[in-house]
C-alpha cells in the first residue's frame, strides 16, 4: 500500500461524536445527581467518573485516529485471545465483581472494566480481518463463515453466563449483520437464521424471568409493578415530556421511579426533560453518525477497512436502535446502554476508540 | 488488484441495504416517539401524575357551636395523631419496640401496622401533648404526625344534651349528629410531589383541594337562660330526690328554644363515662302522660266553640261517672259548688270531662291534633318523640273523658310547649328550632332557620281568653306558687301518674309539671318544667313544679331586662295562720296546708305528725314552708334517725336537729347542701351531725 497525501478525517463524524458525548455528560449528571447525592453524598459522583472516562476515551480516540488501522488486521487473533481471557476473568473470584446478581465486570483497583464491551470491538476486528483474507471462499460455510460464527458463539455463551443477554444479543446481531455485509450468500444466511432463531428463542424461554420480561413490553400494564415496571416508568418519562420537555434537570422520573436513569434508561430522561424535540435530535445525531460510518465503509475500497468501518458502525447502530426500541416500549427490556450517552466507562472509552478507528479510516477513503 | 474472495461490489450493495434498514428503523422509532410524546402525552401524564403525587388528607377543624349571644359552647382544638409511613421505616422491629412503651400498645401490633403495604397508616389517633413530645424526641424515621381536631366544651356539661357529643370522626348525638354534615365540613387533600419511595421532592404542587372547613352553628339557646334553668333543675333534682327533672324554655313568638335540659345529664367531653340514658334531651325525645297541663287544650277548644262560660255554675262532687266507671277528681272530696272559672283554677277533673263531652270526640281530638299533639314538631334534633293519642276507632266515652283532662294520652314536653306557645302568641302553632344560623368559616350566612308557622289553631280572641284564664290560675288558683310579684304570669300545673311497663299506673310515682309564660300581655318566655318520680314532698304540681317554674322565670325575666310593672297592684302577700298539724297523716297535712297556700316538708316516716315549725297558730306569709316531724316507729330509746337536712335554712335545721336529738354543727351559711351522716341512718341520740350550708346566690 502506498502512503499517499494525507487526507482530512471526517470532521462531521467528529463533531457529532463530541456533541453526543457532551449531551451524555450533561444527561448523566442531570439524571444521576438525585440518587448520587442521596446514596453517595456526592451529586457529581457519576459525572466525575463519566468525565474521567470521556477524557481517557478522547485520548484513545486521538490515538486510534493516528494509528494506521491496517495494523489491526494482524492484531485480530491476539485481540480474540485477550477477549476470551477477559471473559474468563469475570468468573475468577477476586477479579470478577458481582453486582446485582450478575458478573459483568472485572475490578482493577477502583476501576471496573466490562469485558463484553471489548468483545464488541474485537469481534468486529476479527470478523473484518477474517473475511479480508485471500484464502476465504465466501460461498463455503465450514471453512469460512463458520469461523467468526464460532468465535462469536463462544463469546456469546460466556456473556450469557454472566448473565448479560442484552450485550450478548447485540454482539450476535452485530456480528451476523457484519457477516451479511461481507457478502455471505443468501442461502447461508437463511440457513443460519433458521438455526439461530430457535436457539435464541430457547435462551429466552429457558429462564422464566426472561420470557416474562420478553413479552411484558407487549402489555406492560398487565404487571405494572413487576415485569412491566421498567417500560411503564420509561413511558411515564417520555409521555409527560411531551413535545418540548419539562426542562433540563426537571425530570420527576429520576426520583427513584426509573431504575438506572443515568444508564440504560437515559434516553427516557432525555425525552422527559428535552421532549420529543430533544429525543429526536439525539436520534438524528446518531443517524448522522451511522450515515457517516456507512459512508466511510462505502468509500474504502479495501475489504478489511471497509468491513471494519461497517462493523464498528453496525455495532453502534444495533445498540442505538435496540436501546431506543427498549425505552419506547417497542422491544423487550434487554438491559443495554446507549453508546456515548449512557453512563459506563468501558462502553464510553471503547466507543470513542472505535470512532477513532473510524476517523483513521475516513482518511483512507478513496484509496486504491 | 488482487482478486479477493469477498467482492467489494457485493459489500457495497449490502452496505446500501444496511443503510436503508438503519434509515427505516430510525424512522419507525421517531414515529413511535411521536406517538408516545405527542399523541399519548396527556394520558401518560395523567397516569404518571397519580404516582408522582401522594395525597395527605388535610383535616379541617370541626365547626364551633355558639349560643345566641355568640358565647362558645363547643369548639375544636388541634391534637396530634401519630402516623407511620411504612416505606420509610427501615427497621420495623426496632421502631415497633421503641413505640410500644410510649403508645401503650403491644409491639407486635405496631410492627404489623408499620409493615403494611400502604403509603401511610394511623398508629394512634389523638395522642396527648406529652406522648407526642416523647415520640418526637425519639426521631424515628418514618414516624410523623398529622393534626386532627378534638372537641372541647368550655362549659363542661352545660347544654350537653342539646349539643350531644363527638366520637372519633363524627358526631354521635344531639346537634353534633343532626348537623354533622355542616359541622364536619369536607376533608381536603394536599397533593405533594414525591419520589418512588414516598419522600417529598422539590417540585411544585400541581393540584390542591383545600378542605372545606366545618361551619359554625349559632343556636337559639341562650347560655344564660340555659344556665339558670340547669341550676334550678339540679337543685330540684337534689331537693326532691327526683328520678329526673326536665325543663324547656321557648320564645313563644318565634318557636326558638332558649334553653332545654334534663337532669341528670353528662359531660360531652367524657360522654363514655355516663350512662347513655343521660345523653338524650328528654323534653324532646320522651313522651309521657301530661296530666292537667293538657286541660288547656280542652279549655281553648271550649272557648273557641263557645261552650265555655266562666260564670256558669258547676257542681263537683269529687268524681264523675262515665259509662259506669267512676272517674275521680284529684281533690277526693270535690270542689263542690263552683263556677267554670273556679273549676279551671282548681283544675277540676269533672268540669273538664263535662267540657270534653260537650265538645265531642271529633272536636276535642281535632283540637289536640291541631295543637300538634300526636305528631312530631319537626325540631332540628335527632330522635324526637311523637307521643300517642288514641286512635279514632278506640275513642270511647271513657277515653274522651280522660283525654279531656290529660290522662291516657302521651305527649312530649316540647309538644306541650309549642301548644301553649300557640295559646300565648295569638293562636299560631310554630315549628320549634334549635339552630338559628349556620355560618361558614368566613362568618357568612350559609343557612338560616326562620320562625315557621305551621297553622293557626285558635283565634286571637280565644288565645287572649285562655291566657287570661291561665293568669287567674296563677294569681288565684292551683298555680299560686308560680306567681311573681310585678308580673302577670300565665300558667297551669300538671300532675300525672306514671304508667309502668304493664300499662298500669305506678302507685306513688308522679310526674309533676308546670307550664307557663310571662309577661302575659306580651309573652316573651315560655317555660315548661317537670319533676319525674318525686318520692318526697308534696305530690302536686302546684307544690313542686310551680315554685321551680317561678325561680327560673323570675331570673330569666330579670336577665331579659323585662322589669316588673309597678302599675300592677303589688301582689298582696297574704299572711296566713299556720294550721296545727299534730296527729295528722302526711296526706292530710298536705291538704290542710294547700288550702292555706303553705308548703309542706316532712321529716321522719312515722304515721302521725308530732311536731312542726312554724308552730300551729302562728301568722306567716303565704307560701311559707312548714316542716313537720312524724316520729319514727320502733326505735330503741337511745336511738334516733338522721333526717335529710338538704334545702333547710340554719334555723330550720337547728329546730329539726332538736326534734331528733342530734348535735348540729353548722358550716357556712345559706341553705343546707351536704351532711356527713346519711339520711335515714339509725344513730345514737346526741351524736354530732355536721351540715354544710351554701348560699344559693351565684
Amino acid at each position: 500500500m502506498m502512503q499517499e497525501k494525507k487526507r482530512d478525517f471526517d470532521f462531521l463524524l467528529l463533531l457529532v461524536t463530541l456533541t453526543l458525548m457532551g449531551v451524555g455528560l450533561i444527561m448523566v449528571f442531570s439524571s444521576s445527581y438525585v440518587v448520587a447525592e442521596e446514596q453517595l453524598g456526592d451529586r457529581f459522583f457519576y459525572l466525575r467518573r463519566q468525565g474521567f472516562w470521556a477524557l481517557l476515551g478522547l485520548g484513545g480516540m486521538y490515538f486510534f485516529s493516528r494509528f494506521d488501522y491496517r495494523h489491526l488486521r494482524r492484531l485480530a487473533p491476539v485481540l480474540v485471545l485477550i477477549n476470551f481471557i477477559l471473559l474468563t476473568m469475570v468468573f475468577v473470584p477476586g477479579l470478577g465483581l458481582e453486582v446485582k446478581d450478575a458478573q459483568r465486570w472485572i475490578g482493577i483497583g477502583s476501576i471496573t472494566i466490562q469485558p463484553s464491551e471489548f468483545t464488541k470491538l474485537s469481534m468486529v476486528i476479527f470478523t473484518a480481518a477474517f473475511f479480508s483474507s485471500r484464502s476465504i471462499k465466501i460461498d463455503r460455510f465450514w471453512s469460512s463463515t463458520f469461523i467468526p460464527v464460532l468465535v462469536m458463539g463462544l463469546s456469546f455463551l460466556f456473556i450469557v453466563q454472566q448473565p448479560d443477554l442484552g450485550s450478548a444479543l447485540v454482539i450476535a446481531l452485530g456480528t451476523a449483520t457484519l457477516i451479511f455485509v461481507a457478502g455471505v450468500p443468501w442461502q447461508q444466511l437463511a440457513a443460519m437464521s433458521a438455526l439461530a432463531i430457535p436457539a435464541v428463542g430457547y435462551l429466552a424461554i429457558s429462564e422464566s424471568y426472561r420470557f416474562k420480561r420478553l413479552i411484558s413490553f407487549l402489555d406492560p400494564w398487565a404487571d405494572p409493578t413487576g415485569t412491566g415496571y421498567h417500560i411503564i416508568q420509561s413511558l411515564y418519562a417520555l409521555g409527560p415530556g411531551g413535545l418540548f420537555g419539562v426542562g433540563l434537570g426537571q425530570s420527576r422520573q429520576k426520583f427513584y421511579y426509573l431504575p438506572e436513569p443515568h444508564n440504560d434508561f437515559i434516553f427516557s430522561i432525555i425525552g422527559e426533560e428535552l421532549g420529543f424535540i430533544g429525543a429526536v435530535t439525539v436520534l438524528l445525531l446518531f443517524f448522522v453518525l451511522l450515515w457517516r460510518g456507512l459512508k466511510i465503509a462505502l468509500t474504502i475500497n479495501e475489504i478489511f477497512g471497509s468491513l471494519l468501518a461497517a462493523g464498528i458502525t453496525i455495532m453502534l447502530g444495533v445498540q442505538v436502535l435496540v436501546n431506543i426500541g427498549v425505552v419506547t416500549g417497542s422491544l423487550p427490556v434487554t438491559g443495554l446502554n446507549l453508546p456515548l450517552v449512557s453512563f459506563g466507562g468501558s462502553s464510553l472509552f471503547l466507543t470513542l476508540c472505535s470512532i477513532g478507528i473510524l476517523l483513521n479510516l475516513s482518511r483512507h477513503a478513496g484509496e486504491q | 488488484m488482487p482478486q479477493y474472495s469477498v467482492s467489494p461490489v457485493n459489500v457495497k450493495k449490502r452496505l446500501f441495504y444496511l443503510f436503508i434498514a438503519f434509515f427505516a428503523l430510525s424512522l419507525v422509532l421517531i414515529l413511535r416517539l411521536a406517538w408516545i410524546q405527542i399523541v399519548q402525552a396527556e394520558e401518560l401524564y395523567d397516569r404518571a401524575w397519580e404516582q408522582w403525587n401522594r395525597t395527605v388528607p388535610a383535616q379541617s377543624p370541626r365547626g364551633s357551636i355558639y349560643d345566641r349571644q355568640q358565647v362558645l359552647l363547643a369548639g375544636s382544638s388541634t391534637v396530634e395523631t401519630v402516623v407511620a409511613i411504612p416505606p420509610r421505616i427501615k427497621n420495623p422491629r426496632e421502631t415497633a419496640e421503641a413505640l410500644a412503651e410510649v403508645l401503650e400498645m403491644p409491639g407486635e401490633q405496631i410492627k404489623e401496622v408499620i409493615t403494611m403495604d400502604r403509603s401511610a397508616v394511623y398508629l394512634k389517633r389523638k395522642v396527648d401533648d406529652e406522648t407526642a413530645k416523647k415520640i418526637r424526641e425519639m426521631e424515628l424515621k418514618g414516624v410523623t404526625f398529622t393534626p386532627e381536631g378534638e372537641r372541647f366544651y368550655p362549659h363542661s356539661s352545660l347544654a350537653s344534651q342539646v349539643m350531644g357529643f363527638v366520637g372519633i370522626d363524627q358526631g354521635w348525638g344531639g346537634l353534633e349528629i343532626y348537623y354533622d354534615n355542616e359541622l364536619q365540613g369536607s376533608e381536603g387533600r394536599m397533593y405533594f410531589p414525591s419520589d418512588a419511595r414516598g419522600e417529598q421532592i422539590p417540585h411544585e404542587i400541581k393540584r390542591f383541594a383545600p378542605p372545606r372547613q366545618g361551619m359554625d352553628l349559632h343556636l337559639t339557646i341562650d347560655q344564660t337562660i340555659q344556665h339558670i334553668m340547669e341550676r334550678e333543675l339540679s337543685r330540684a333534682y337534689v331537693e326532691h330526690e327526683a328520678k329526673r327533672v326536665m325543663g324547656l324554655a321557648v320564645d313563644p313568638q318565634t318557636g326558638e328554644i332558649l334553653a332545654a335540659s334534663s337532669k341528670p345529664d353528662f359531660e360531652p367531653g367524657k360522654y363514655a363515662e355516663y350512662s347513655p340514658r343521660r345523653w338524650s334531651l328528654a323534653p324532646v325525645t320522651d313522651s309521657f302522660e301530661p296530666g292537667s297541663t293538657l286541660k288547656l287544650v280542652t279549655l281553648a277548644a271550649a272557648i273557641e266553640q263557645g261552650i265555655y262560660h266562666e260564670e256558669e255554675g258547676f257542681y263537683c262532687p269529687g268524681h264523675k261517672e262515665v259509662s259506669g266507671i267512676n272517674i275521680g277528681c284529684w281533690t277526693g272530696d270535690g270542689h263542690g259548688d263552683i263556677n267554670y272559672l273556679e273549676a279551671v283554677q282548681g283544675s277540676c277533673n269533672p268540669a273538664f270531662i263535662t267540657m270534653g263531652q260537650k265538645l265531642g270526640k271529633e272536636k276535642l281530638f281535632s283540637y289536640l291534633e291541631g295543637f300538634g299533639y300526636g305528631a312530631r314538631t319537626g325540631i332540628d334534633y335527632p330522635g324526637e318523640g311523637r307521643g300517642n293519642l288514641f286512635a279514632p276507632e278506640n275513642i270511647g266515652p271513657v277515653e274522651l273523658a280522660t283525654s279531656s283532662f290529660g290522662q291516657g294520652v302521651s305527649v312530649t314536653p316540647l309538644q306541650q310547649a309549642m301548644a301553649v306557645s300557640a295559646q300565648a302568641n295569638g293562636g299560631d302553632l310554630l315549628k320549634p328550632y334549635l339552630v338559628k344560623e349556620i355560618r361558614d368559616e368566613e362568618g357568612d350566612l350559609a343557612e338560616e332557620n326562620q320562625p315557621e308557622k305551621i297553622r293557626q289553631v285558635i283565634s286571637r280572641e280565644t288565645s287572649q281568653e285562655v291566657t287570661d284564664t291561665m293568669v287567674s290560675v296563677v294569681e288565684e288558683g292551683s298555680g299560686i306558687n308560680a306567681a311573681i310579684e310585678g308580673y302577670r304570669v300565665a300558667g297551669k300545673t300538671g300532675t300525672a301518674q306514671k304508667v309502668g311497663p304493664e300499662g298500669t299506673y305506678l302507685p306513688g310515682e308522679f310526674i309533676l309539671s308546670f307550664i307557663g309564660f310571662a309577661p302575659a300581655d306580651d309573652p316573651q318566655v315560655l317555660i315548661y318544667v317537670a319533676v319525674d318520680g318525686s318520692t318526697r314532698g308534696a305530690q302536686w304540681g302546684g307544690q313542686v313544679s310551680a315554685p321551680l317554674f317561678r325561680r327560673i322565670m323570675e331570673d330569666v325575666l330579670s336577665y331579659k331586662e323585662i322589669y316588673p310593672d309597678n302599675t300592677l297592684s303589688p301582689q298582696q302577700i297574704d299572711m296566713v295562720e299556720v294550721p296545727d298539724l299534730t296527729g295528722l297523716s302526711e296526706e292530710e297535712a298536705a291538704e290542710r296546708l294547700f288550702e292555706k297556700e303553705l308548703k309542706l316538708k316532712i321529716v321522719g316516716d312515722g304515721d302521725r305528725i308530732v311536731k312542726q315549725v312554724p308552730s300551729g297558730g302562728s301568722e306567716v306569709p303565704a307560701r311559707t314552708r312548714v316542716i313537720a316531724y312524724s316520729k319514727d316507729r320502733e326505735l330503741a330509746p337511745e336511738e334516733t334517725v338522721v333526717p335529710d337536712m338538704s334545702g333547710f335554712t340554719i334555723r330550720e335545721a337547728s329546730k329539726v336537729a332538736g326534734w331528733v336529738d342530734l348535735d348540729l354543727k353548722v358550716d357556712g351559711s345559706g341553705i343546707a347542701t351536704r351532711q356527713d351522716l346519711e339520711p335515714g341512718e339509725v344513730v345514737e341520740r346526741g351524736v354530732r351531725l355536721e351540715v354544710e350550708f351554701q348560699s344559693l346566690e351565684e
